[in-house]
């Protein structure tokens, strides 16, 4: 082969490089596109509720309250009433089947809805008002167009006759969309309209401090006596191994261990972002570790050295100097890996975390739910209003996983410093 | 001829099983520079960091004999390294300032050893130590940038200054200049020769030409054993050792 075919050869193989990497990038851009947008098509529909744009006459005969009722008294008061008459003069249904159909077409939360606007001015005895009533879930989607229409009657769970009423409704103006409040302050529910992921979040970030608090600083301490301080020998290779291996372990795993020794044994509160929040941290242990070590590593010897020349000692040349310059990667290592925890779902189904929860925790021993657990149960649902719920929690776990991320290189940029 | 101040006596170092020292016998006077030469590798950085026990943090170093400072065994395990060390400041091959403003790397040492209570003390042990690093006049109007932010030169002249802040008796340099041009190897070597009225001086070199410049004794190492040791001129004009004239006259090494 003569030089001028070599050299060829060589330009040629680094152009066919080139075109791989490009690809491969081009490839794996185009796959995130796909996700990205099949999760925003499905789940952006889920920020906005329909609402029935309905009045509602505060009937004094169907109440037992005055104007100006203590709020104490409105909470007790009943409102069903107030509610079935005021649905049902939204459109003249003929007989007692066709009043149910029509408010069947509202939420299970019409009633709660009217008697929150009374809370608000309790001076509505007699009056009547224009409310935006959430609509059912399947209105919901009818609206939304995610409902076939076109299929026969036995086979659609909304019958001729409702689809008549709504036909009237949206002819009349009356359907209407809002922001879905609910979405965001709700727990679950059996009803996608009302289903909210408001317990779901509260109980991730439960779960997820109680993994920082926990994690965080054994992590560190366990990083810097293993890099700085433990004698080089069997033994710390052996832990060293040992961590490396926990890092891989499956994470459903740690999740039969959590059943066995922290529900089984200590019997600790099943369901409960605090059981959550050891495994999780017990997970993301190692996790942290690595990272964390890395970080000490790369400090050079040098520092070590200057400070120890001017008479610090080994303690004070670790924690004046080693630990402050590892700190940047050591949290970006952390955040990393509570973002991981954040996203894990197999140990959290394990300890009883798919329970339905209905209400909000107020503390970490409350049984509750999590974000991608909610995923789970939401995509399992066979109602279609879950779909978009799922997609768009999907959304929001993902926006949280992103800023972890933003932030770990943005603290990593920020704080690191450079020697020579 | 000024009086001993630093004596090592059958000095053995292994590391593992390689032996890096062979009975060093030397002695290193008080207010004096010495130069310790020699080829790569023949045992001088491992000797001046016996002096200070910087070989305590590499697990593997073993170190027998003894060394003298004063009349006080160095190597006695009950000797505390962190006051042996504030006696002995060293400065490094390559300048390693803390990335820390150019104030806490001078303060830092004082402050851990209690020196320097109030901020005005630690002002003046810091614009002190400057001065005699010869650095004052460069920096002192940026005190609080990094340290890492000098020159090379300036980065090792904040090291020496660093080293002197904790007012050691005795200053080890393990080839400060190897990493600077000529023109900062000259400060720094113009520097040296103004520290040797306060500080016991230890240098390690690998240019002659500094040895011969900046010390009064020298000490020739080769293989882990210390072939001659004597006046710097003596040495370099007419040294007792077939090796050592070799060495000098660039015939190995």
């Amino acid at each position: 082969m003569t030089k001028e075919e070599r050299l060829k050869k060589r330009h040629s193989a680094e152009k066919r490089f080139r075109f791989y990497g490009l690809a491969s990038i081009f490839v794996a851009l185009l796959f995130v596109l796909i996700l990205v947008q099949n999760i925003f098509s499905k789940g952006s529909s889920a920020f906005i509720k329909t609402v029935i744009k309905t009045e509602v006459f505060y009937n004094q005969e169907l109440l037992e309250l005055k104007n100006g009722a203590s709020e104490k008294d409105i909470i007790n008061a009943d409102f069903y009433e107030v509610m079935i008459e005021s649905l049902i003069k939204s459109f003249p249904a003929k007989n007692i089947d066709e009043e149910n159909e029509l408010i069947r077409l509202f939420s299970a939360d019409a009633e709660y809805e009217i008697k929150k606007a009374f809370l608000n001015n309790n001076n509505l005895i007699g009056e009547k008002i224009i409310l935006d009533l959430t609509a059912s879930d399947d209105i919901d989607q009818l609206h939304k167009g995610n409902y076939p229409r076109d299929l026969p009657e036995d086979r659609r769970r909304i019958s001729n006759f409702q689809l008549a009423i709504y036909d009237n409704f949206v002819e009349n103006g009356k359907i209407g969309k809002n922001f879905n409040n609910y979405y965001f302050t709700k727990g679950d529910s059996r009803d996608p309209e009302l289903a909210g992921i408001g317990g779901a979040i509260v109980g991730s970030i439960y779960s997820i401090l109680i993994c920082l608090l926990l994690a965080f600083p054994v992590a560190v301490l366990a990083s810097i006596y293993l890099e700085e301080f433990a004698p080089k020998n069997k033994i710390t290779d052996f832990i060293e191994i040992n961590i490396n291996n926990l890092a891989a372990v499956p994470s459903i795993v740690y999740g039969l261990l959590a059943l066995q020794i922290l529900l089984a044994t200590i019997q600790l509160p099943r369901s409960t972002p605090l059981v959550a929040g050891i495994t999780l941290a017990l997970m993301t242990l190692p996790r942290i570790i690595i990272p964390c070590r890395a970080s000490l590593k790369a400090v050079p010897p040098s520092i070590r050295e200057g400070a120890l020349a001017v008479g610090a000692s080994k303690f004070q040349s670790v924690f004046h100097h080693v630990v402050p310059l590892a700190m940047p990667g050591t949290l970006s290592g952390t955040i990393i890996g509570l973002a991981q925890a954040l996203g894990e779902t197999a140990p959290l189904i394990l300890i009883g975390m798919v329970a339905f929860v209905v209400d909000i925790p107020s503390s970490p021993i409350d049984p509750s739910s999590s974000l991608p657990v909610q995923v789970y149960l939401w995509s399992e649902s066979a109602e279609r209003g879950f779909v978009e719920k799922t997609s768009a929690t999907i959304m929001i776990l993902l926006t949280f996983l992103m800023i972890m991320n933003f932030l770990a290189v943005y603290l990593r940029q920020k704080f690191e410093k450079r020697w020579n | 001829m000024n009086k001993v101040k630093i004596k090592s006596k059958n000095l053995n170092v292994h590391y593992g099983q390689k032996q890096a020292l062979f009975d060093v016998n030397l002695d290193l006077n008080e207010k004096e520079v010495t130069a310790l030469i020699g080829p790569s590798g023949c045992g001088k950085s491992t000797f001046i960091r016996c002096i200070n026990r910087m070989n305590d943090v590499i697990d593997i170093c073993k170190v027998t004999g003894n060394i003298e400072i004063d009349g006080v065994e160095v190597n006695d395990k009950n000797l505390d390294v962190v006051s042996l060390r504030e006696r002995v400041g060293m400065v490094f091959q390559k300048p390693n300032p803390f990335p820390k403003s150019i104030y806490e790397n001078i303060s830092y040492g004082p402050k851990i050893h209690g020196k320097g209570d109030t901020k005005s003390e630690l002002d003046e042990i810091v614009e002190n130590s400057l001065k005699k690093s010869a650095l004052w006049e460069e920096v002192k109007d940026r005190l609080d940038e990094p340290g890492t932010s000098l020159s090379g030169g300036q980065q090792q002249r904040l090291c020496i200054a660093r080293a002197i802040s904790v007012n050691p008796e005795v200053i080890l340099m393990d080839e400060p200049c190897s990493a600077l041009d000529p023109i900062a190897t000259a400060k720094i070597e113009e520097l040296i020769d103004d520290l040797k009225k306060t500080y016991t001086i230890v240098i390690v070199t690998h240019s002659m030409a500094q040895a011969v410049r900046v010390s009064q004794k020298t000490g020739f190492f080769h293989l882990g054993k210390l072939i001659e040791v004597g006046k710097t001129e003596k040495i370099f004009k007419n040294p007792d050792n077939k090796m050592t004239q070799d060495y000098i006259t660039g015939r190995f090494g």
